[in-house]
């Protein structure tokens, strides 16, 4: 089985589990609408929030005995086996690791444009689109970076998950999926509506090549990455809840943004 | 004795003269600066390179307003002396936890990009970059007795102050003070442990 029907018939199971809750979390967490204050005056009540003595918890994790064993499997999975292949494959130059990263990164581009357009960011999907342009054709297939590095277009971040967020949708509850980490009921979603868009999927590949693409994008992204869950882990208290807290928080940003 | 002297000597003397007109980037600049110029240093070990930067950085942190809201709700519920316990761990934890990134941020500078500033509170937005990383960096400062200090660093839009209170809180809600203490205590231990196995 693909690690990608594994892993939607994972997902699957999950949400059956909680698709009440899912449901709920539709209807009634609407978010009211915010009236735009500017960025200024937002940063400061952020600033007055964080001295008043209220505790909101970031997110709420009703399933944290499940997380916590998906999240012990997964740093097994991390440490014994994708960071010492990850080690080795350092061996690659790091300019071409990077043109790899870029290579799919490029590829995906059609989730970003998607996802800003869902959004109405129209700059932002115009910049992907000219991106995918100007890398594909002058970047060699999307190795190189030349709208980023050249025309300052620098890359957007978005996906279905934040798309999901600005139309109102709450993150729900936090879940860690397997392999893939920290997510929450609305962002687990927000994976199933990316892979539609990701174009690896409509190739004529077959399922052993699409694993390898998706193994050698991990392992190529974990290469470049400066070691940031081992600083974690060394300096947490407790690493499933400061990440858990991390994670809360950066997609907050992501969607507000 | 040598390192009181250095903390007497970066926290006290050097910062008198620019108390009257600091503001909040040229706080963050000097501070900065001073940790960039030490690691950038070749003449020195590692060692005394995070002796050095230890003492620049904890007397810029405003460690009550940090510990205060850190604790958040259970601060208030603390007595004096858990208070007290708390701060005077923390401010390890905290040290411990910077002085294991500065390796990341060596051979990098800093972007200044803008500053925000209303009564006692400051902003000041950042962007550390070198070759291998680029990430917006945003410290939180508050004015008090000792000028601009800061209280919170945002990186990534990841305030280090609400993933404390939200990991810390969960402790202190299952396991009470004592456990987070003994947590934070066990943490320290083990990287001292680490740190002279090194």
């Amino acid at each position: 089985m693909s690690p990608v029907r594994l892993f939607v018939l994972i997902v699957i199971v999950l949400f059956g589990a909680v698709g009440t809750v899912w449901s709920q979390d539709v209807t009634a967490k609407v978010r009211p609408s915010i009236t735009a204050p500017d960025a200024f005056d937002a940063d400061f009540d952020d600033f007055d929030d964080d001295f008043s003595d209220e505790q909101l918890p970031l997110i709420s994790d009703p399933l944290e005995g499940l997380n916590r064993g998906v999240f012990w499997c997964n740093d097994k999975l991390y440490v014994y086996l994708l960071k010492p292949v990850a080690r080795g494959y350092r061996v690659v130059p790091r300019p071409l690791r990077r043109s790899v990263g870029n290579f799919f990164s490029n590829l995906t581009t059609p989730v970003r444009a998607v996802n800003a357009l869902l959004q109405f960011k129209v700059k932002a999907t115009g910049t992907e689109l000219g991106r995918l342009l100007v890398n594909s054709t002058i970047g060699w297939g999307g190795l190189l970076d030349p709208a980023g590095d050249a025309l300052g277009w620098q890359k957007t971040n978005e996906d279905f998950g934040q798309t999901l967020g600005v139309y109102g949708l709450r993150s729900g509850w936090y879940l860690v999926l397997p392999v893939l980490g920290p997510s929450s009921v609305r962002d687990g979603v927000g994976i199933l509506g990316d892979q539609l868009l990701d174009p690896l999927l409509y190739t004529n590949l077959t399922d052993a090549q699409k694993t390898a693409a998706a193994g050698l994008k991990i392992i190529n992204r974990l290469s470049l990455d400066p070691d940031s869950y081992e600083g974690i882990k060394r300096d947490a208290l407790d690493p499933y809840l400061f990440i858990r807290a991390a994670y809360a928080q950066h997609r907050l940003a992501s969607v507000s943004k | 004795m040598k390192r009181l002297f250095l903390l007497i000597l970066f926290c006290v003397v050097l910062p008198l003269p620019l108390f009257a007109a600091t503001t909040p980037t040229e706080k963050i600049q000097q501070v900065v600066d001073s940790v960039l110029d030490v690691l950038n240093r070749t003449d020195i070990d590692y060692a005394t390179k995070r002796q050095q930067v230890s003492g620049m950085v904890q007397c810029q942190i405003d460690i009550d307003s940090m510990s205060q809201r850190t604790l958040g709700i259970h601060w208030r519920s603390a007595t004096e002396q858990q208070r007290k316990i708390f701060s005077g761990l923390f401010v390890q934890v905290l040290e411990m936890t910077y002085l294991n990134r500065i390796e990341d941020y060596s051979g990098g500078k800093v972007d200044y990009l803008q500053e925000r500033v209303k009564n006692d509170k400051a902003i000041v937005d950042t962007q550390f970059v070198s070759d291998k990383l680029q990430i917006p960096v945003q410290y939180k400062m508050l004015h008090g007795d000792r000028g601009w200090q800061i209280y919170d660093v945002v990186i990534e839009n990841v305030s280090l102050v609400r993933n404390y209170r939200s990991s810390y809180g969960d402790i202190v809600r299952k396991e009470g003070f004592d456990g987070l203490f003994a947590k934070m205590e066990n943490k320290l231990a083990e990287q001292k442990l680490s740190g002279a196995v090194q």
